[in-house]
Parts: structure tokens; C-alpha cells; sequence
């Protein structure tokens, strides 16, 4: 039986990062982790996204919002298992965390021109990439703080689990570009509200610019850039701390993917990624694996009468067929990444979402169960 | 029941990992079966459409696939160039303004630019007529993306009507959201596997369709569903197997929560819901997509 990396990285990282794209049992991975380290004696907290009900109430997050709760110690006593340490969760809102960096970080005159303008609540709500910083940013936050042993962070379900990872830099890279330096600066210093749009430059491309989007549309929006810059130093700050972060050593990175073969491309660019930016893959978990049939169960089969023998036979037959798949995308990834180690955890029988399900999921992620 | 071939755009979402693509791809082939010109739009994404056709993959310029079949993977740089030429005519000026440093900048900070000029394109070509004043595709199949996803990106031109000043852009959306909102062109197909997520996340993606994008749910799919096999005596005569009883219970619950849900979608979705067997084939190409094809002709042509 081969040790799982998942067990040291338990017991000594500080900060867990589960990624994968949508629909591949992240949350659970997540929460399973969490629970595994509290049981085992580090008081953990499982930072989620939008957990399945079951899942939500097993962990004590129905009526909670964006807060930290402690999983009550009789529940995780339902296992069997007594935990050693504190296990807490939160179901982050993403909304409510954004309001909340403003209303803490920008200047007081400033603050409810950024929270009414309208730009700014697509900014928080809709706007691509924002979901991703902000948990990262809740993360950084939640880790500096020092209160829990582990954090185990679930992603928002990113298209691709790559645009995650690229949320810090975005801000950064925005925030920090000469150009919006360049944009900025001679308004800031004149004490307007709004830019002046002959900075973009030669006085065409800004009326090119405005018959794409029309002249109001660049004023409010200059205007709200202008609120916002107010911030930038407190932004830029955090921003570098969230990407420091990533790059911890006491931080890892689990994968979580599903066995199709058409999740393969994207195992190799997220594996790709993290390397290329020294943030470090502890596994790849393959979900919902179909385990092979065992040969005796076709002998069993052979036993009964004509009619349900088919009917048996037949499944069997099925289940042979979805494991011959999930074998192929397996071995594939394991080709195509030979050095991260890759755990595989089975489909079971039905949807996982309570603590019992979790606690056998971890079984699997700790290596303490293996797939035949 | 109205078939899908009474509608011009199918738009297909539901929970990541549901089968989207598998479900686009089937209907396209054969709205293109039916003699329609007909363009699935993929959305920034690893193409599926045209690998489960096995074909070659289409990339970000409009390619035919085979009679009457084409698709694009709709990108944001090849969408945005489009429509900033559209909207600035000119290619000199789109060079000028479009590649300057600031400029850039300043786009990328325009709140959903990016989904806007993707859903923008798809929208377009819905509009684009032939030289002969028809249609230059009858039918558009969007293999949308996952239901938060598709949420912000189908009700992109609501908020920006509500966020930004009258204008070329705020021209733009009320557009692009009269085509959307219209039944008589658009129809959402839904869909989920037997499970309990991707059916809450379905009747979720339904809710929010309907009361913030005002898009009405045509019909749902059902996929991978497990056909119903073993009875109850089946199972107890079984006794005498532990392991085989475990493997005839699994799928006698399989089989059984995809009733369920079955139920539980028509109940809160108030429209038909289409099941698809799981399929049970070494690998998933073009055949396995004919088959999901047939299952799927009720819904295509209406025919109960």
C-alpha cells in the first residue's frame, strides 16, 4: 500500500487549494481534506463555494452566510471517529466579501461613491475573474489571521481551472501598468473626479473609442477608476500577498479532476501552470472511478437462474465497459504526468454529500484505501 | 408541444460535466438532418462539438463540419476585433485605437466587454442574412457554458442596460436581449444527470433564466439515465450474493433516482423532459452521438 502525499501535506501545510473545473466533486475533496485534518489533531477551516444542501447541513452552513462556523463536535462524533482538533467551515459570498475590502480599505469620503456606482456592482457580481480573486483574497486574509492550522480552500467552478490562477496577476498587472499609471495619475493630482479623456492620447483614438462605447460610458467608468485608485496602494498590497501566497511552501495545490479522457487537456495545462509558476501540485485526484468487476462475480453469476443471470450479466457487462473508459483516461493522465503522484477515489453508489460519504472518501485520498 | 424546429436559437446549459456538449452536438447534426443550414457556436473553450463529430476542430472562424453543419468556437480577441470593426467600419481605425497600449487597458476594465462581443458574434450571425435575403443559418445551437457562467453571460445584455449610459453599447444590448427574451426564436434546453446537483443546479439555471434574463426553458434532457431492471424480487433472490446483490442494488438505485429526477425536473420545470440512456461504448465519437440523436427526435421535431 503506497503512502498518499495528501497525509504529510495534512499534517504540515498551512493552506490547501482544490482546483478543477466544474462538476468534478471539488467541494468534497475539499471538505474531506478538512475533515481528515481535524480528526487527526490540526484545527482546520473548509472555505466553499456553493456546497450540495446535504453537504451544507452536515457541515452546520444552512443559515450561515460568508462566516466561519464551527462543525459542531457531536456531529463529527456520528462517525465514529473522535476529532482531535476543531473543524470550521464558511460558504464564501463573493458579494459580500468584495463590500467588505472596500468598506475597510477605501478612504471614508470614498466609500459610497464605490459601493453605489454601477460599475462597480458588475464588478463584484458578474465580472470575469472577480469571483476568483476575491476568494483568493478571502483565503489571504483568512490566513493571516493565523487562526486555523489548515485552510482548505474550494475554487468557484472556473471553465478553465487555469483562469483561477491568473486572477492576482490580472489585478496586479492592471493595477500596476504604467498605462493606468499614465491614466490616472494627472487626474489624481488635479483632484478631479473623472478623467480627462485627452490622455488616451491623440484626441481620434479617444473619439474612436467613445463611438464604441459611447462618451458617458468612458466618463462614469474613468470616474469610478478614479474612486477606486484611491485604493490602489491598499489593493496592490494584498494583491502581491495573495500571490505570495500561492507560492508558499507551506501551500499546495490539489487537482481535482474526473477520469474522461476530455479532462486530459486540461490536467496537462493546470499541471503546466502551477510548475511554470513554482506553485506546488501535491496530487492529481481522479473522482469517480468505476472499479473494475472482479472475475468471481461473473462466476457468482453463472450460479443463477436463466432470467436474472442475463440481468446480472448485463450489468456486469455495463460496469466493465464504464471501467474500461475511466481506465483509459487514467492511464493517459499517468502518461502524460509521470511525477505527480495521481489518487484515485471510486464512484460510490450514490452522490456524495454527507459526512459518513466524506469520511470514505477520505480513506481513499489518505491512501488508507486503495482501488483494486 | 412545439419541436425545436420551430425555433431559430438553441441554447444548451445546465451543471458542468452533464453531457452540454454531447446534447449540442446531437442536436445540431440533426437540425442539419433536417435540411436546416445550421451553426453550433461553442464559447471560449477546448471544442468539443467537432471532436465528438470527429471532425477536424473549427477554431475561431466559421467552418463547415459536413452538408449543412458548420461551427465556430466563438473567442474573445477574434470576437472583439469583429465587432470593433463592425461598430468602427474601418480596419485602419480599429488598428489605431484597438491596438493602442491605453486602450487596451481601458477595455479590459469595461465591466463584461468580453462577454458582450462573444454573445455579440453569436448573436450576429443569428442576424446574418445571404445574398438572397435569407437566412445565413436557419438554425444556431449554443453549447453554452455551465450554469453560473451562463447566467452572467446570457443576461450580460440586461446589466449592461442597466449599467451603462444610453449609447452605442446600451444600443447594442437592448438588441441582443430582444432576441434573447423572444420565444419565438429562442429556447433553452436544460440539462442534468440523475443526480441530485445537476438537477438542483438545473432548476436553479431555470429560475434564474426566467426571472432575471426572461428566457423560457423549452424542455430538459435527462441524461445518462440508467434503464430500470432489477424487481424487488430479483433482489432478494439475490441474497445469497453480497457482492452481486451490491452491484444489482447500485443500479436498481441508479435506475430508480433517475425517475426521480425525472419527476422532479417536470414538476418545477413545467416542460417535457427528454431521458437519454446512459451508453455503455468503449469510446464516445460520432456514433454514440447518432444514437443520443434518436433519443433526442421528440424533442427536435415535437413529435410525441
Amino acid at each position: 500500500m503506497s503512502p498518499s502525499p495528501l497525509g504529510p501535506a495534512l499534517a504540515q501545510k498551512r493552506v490547501l487549494i482544490c482546483v478543477g473545473s466544474g462538476g468534478v466533486g471539488k467541494t468534497t475533496v475539499a471538505a474531506t481534506l478538512a475533515l481528515r485534518a481535524a480528526v487527526e489533531g490540526r484545527s482546520s477551516l473548509v472555505c466553499t463555494i456553493d456546497p450540495a444542501k446535504r453537504l451544507a447541513n452536515a457541515l452546520g452552513l444552512s443559515a450561515l452566510g460568508n462566516t466561519e462556523t464551527q462543525v459542531p463536535a457531536i456531529v463529527l462524533e456520528g462517525l465514529g471517529v473522535s476529532p482531535r482538533a476543531k473543524l470550521y467551515a464558511m460558504m464564501l459570498d463573493m458579494k459580500q466579501t468584495w463590500d467588505e475590502l472596500i468598506s475597510r480599505f477605501a478612504p471614508p469620503e470614498q466609500r459610497e461613491r464605490i459601493l453605489s456606482n454601477r460599475f462597480y456592482q458588475s464588478l463584484s457580481t458578474v465580472l470575469a475573474g472577480s469571483q476568483e480573486y476575491i476568494s483568493l483574497e478571502k483565503l489571504w486574509e483568512l490566513r493571516r489571521r493565523s487562526e486555523y492550522e489548515l485552510i482548505v480552500l474550494d475554487t468557484p467552478p472556473t471553465a478553465h481551472a487555469m483562469d483561477f490562477l491568473d486572477a492576482p496577476n490580472r489585478i496586479l498587472d492592471f493595477l500596476d501598468n504604467e498605462a493606468a499609471k499614465w491614466l490616472l495619475t494627472p487626474a489624481l493630482k488635479a483632484g478631479k473626479v473623472g478623467l480627462s479623456l485627452f490622455n488616451l492620447g491623440s484626441s481620434y483614438v479617444t473619439k474612436a473609442l467613445s463611438k464604441f462605447t459611447g462618451v458617458e460610458t468612458l466618463q462614469e467608468l474613468s470616474s469610478f477608476m478614479l474612486a477606486l485608485s484611491s485604493m490602489n496602494e491598499g489593493f496592490r498590497e494584498r494583491a502581491r500577498g495573495v500571490r505570495e501566497l500561492l507560492k508558499d511552501p507551506q501551500t499546495g495545490f490539489v487537482l481535482v479532476t474526473g477520469p474522461q479522457v476530455e479532462r486530459l487537456d486540461e490536467v496537462l495545462h493546470f499541471q503546466a501552470l502551477l510548475q511554470q509558476n513554482h506553485m506546488e501540485v501535491l496530487a492529481v485526484v481522479v473522482n469517480r472511478i468505476h472499479p473494475m468487476p472482479p472475475q468471481r462475480l461473473w462466476e457468482d453469476a453463472a450460479r443463477l437462474a436463466p432470467g436474472r443471470r442475463t440481468k446480472v450479466e448485463q450489468t456486469l457487462a455495463e460496469l466493465k465497459s464504464l471501467a474500461e473508459q475511466d481506465a483509459q483516461g487514467i492511464a493517459q493522465i499517468q502518461s502524460a504526468c509521470p511525477l505527480t503522484p495521481i489518487i484515485q477515489v471510486p464512484r460510490f453508489d450514490l452522490d456524495v454529500h454527507d459526512l459518513t460519504a466524506l469520511w470514505r472518501t477520505g480513506r481513499f485520498l489518505l491512501g488508507d484505501e486503495h482501488l483494486a | 408541444m412545439a419541436g425545436l424546429l420551430d425555433k431559430r436559437l438553441w441554447i444548451v446549459s445546465g451543471k458542468g460535466g452533464v453531457g452540454k456538449s454531447t446534447v449540442a452536438a446531437a442536436l445540431a447534426l440533426r437540425s442539419a438532418r433536417a435540411g436546416r443550414r445550421t451553426l453550433v457556436c461553442e464559447v471560449n473553450t477546448q471544442e468539443r462539438v467537432s471532436r465528438l463529430l470527429e471532425r477536424p476542430p473549427a477554431g475561431p472562424d466559421i467552418r463547415l463540419l459536413e452538408d449543412n453543419l458548420w461551427a465556430v468556437d466563438v473567442r474573445p480577441q477574434e470576437a472583439m476585433r469583429e465587432y470593433a470593426l463592425m461598430t468602427l467600419r474601418f480596419e485602419t481605425l480599429y488598428k489605431t485605437v484597438f491596438e493602442n497600449r491605453l486602450v487596451r487597458y481601458f477595455l479590459r476594465f469595461i465591466p463584461s466587454l468580453q462577454e458582450l462581443v462573444l454573445l455579440g458574434k453569436i448573436l450576429f450571425h443569428l442576424q446574418e442574412k445571404r445574398p438572397d435575403g435569407t437566412d445565413r443559418f436557419e438554425t444556431l445551437v449554443l453549447d453554452a457554458p455551465a450554469t453560473g457562467h451562463a447566467i452572467t453571460f446570457l443576461n450580460v445584455p440586461q446589466v449592461l442596460l442597466r449599467t451603462v449610459p444610453p449609447g452605442p453599447m446600451a444600443r447594442e444590448a437592448l438588441k441582443m436581449r430582444d432576441l434573447l427574451v423572444d420565444p419565438r426564436i429562442t429556447a433553452a434546453v436544460l440539462v442534468a444527470l440523475p443526480e441530485e446537483l445537476p438537477v438542483n443546479e438545473a432548476l436553479e439555471l431555470h429560475a434564474a433564466l426566467r426571472d432575471r434574463v426572461q428566457i423560457r426553458t423549452h424542455a430538459a434532457v435527462l441524461n445518462s439515465v440508467f434503464p430500470e431492471r432489477f424487481t424487488d424480487g430479483d433482489l432478494q433472490a439475490l441474497a445469497g450474493y453480497p457482492e452481486l446483490l451490491t452491484v444489482a442494488k447500485t443500479q436498481h438505485d441508479r435506475a430508480a433516482l433517475a425517475v426521480l429526477a425525472g419527476t422532479k425536473l417536470e414538476r418545477n420545470l413545467h416542460v417535457p423532459v427528454y431521458p437519454v440512456p446512459r451508453l455503455f461504448v468503449p469510446s464516445f465519437g460520432r456514433a454514440a452521438i447518432e444514437e443520443i440523436m434518436g433519443h433526442l427526435e421528440p424533442l427536435v421535431t415535437g413529435a410525441s
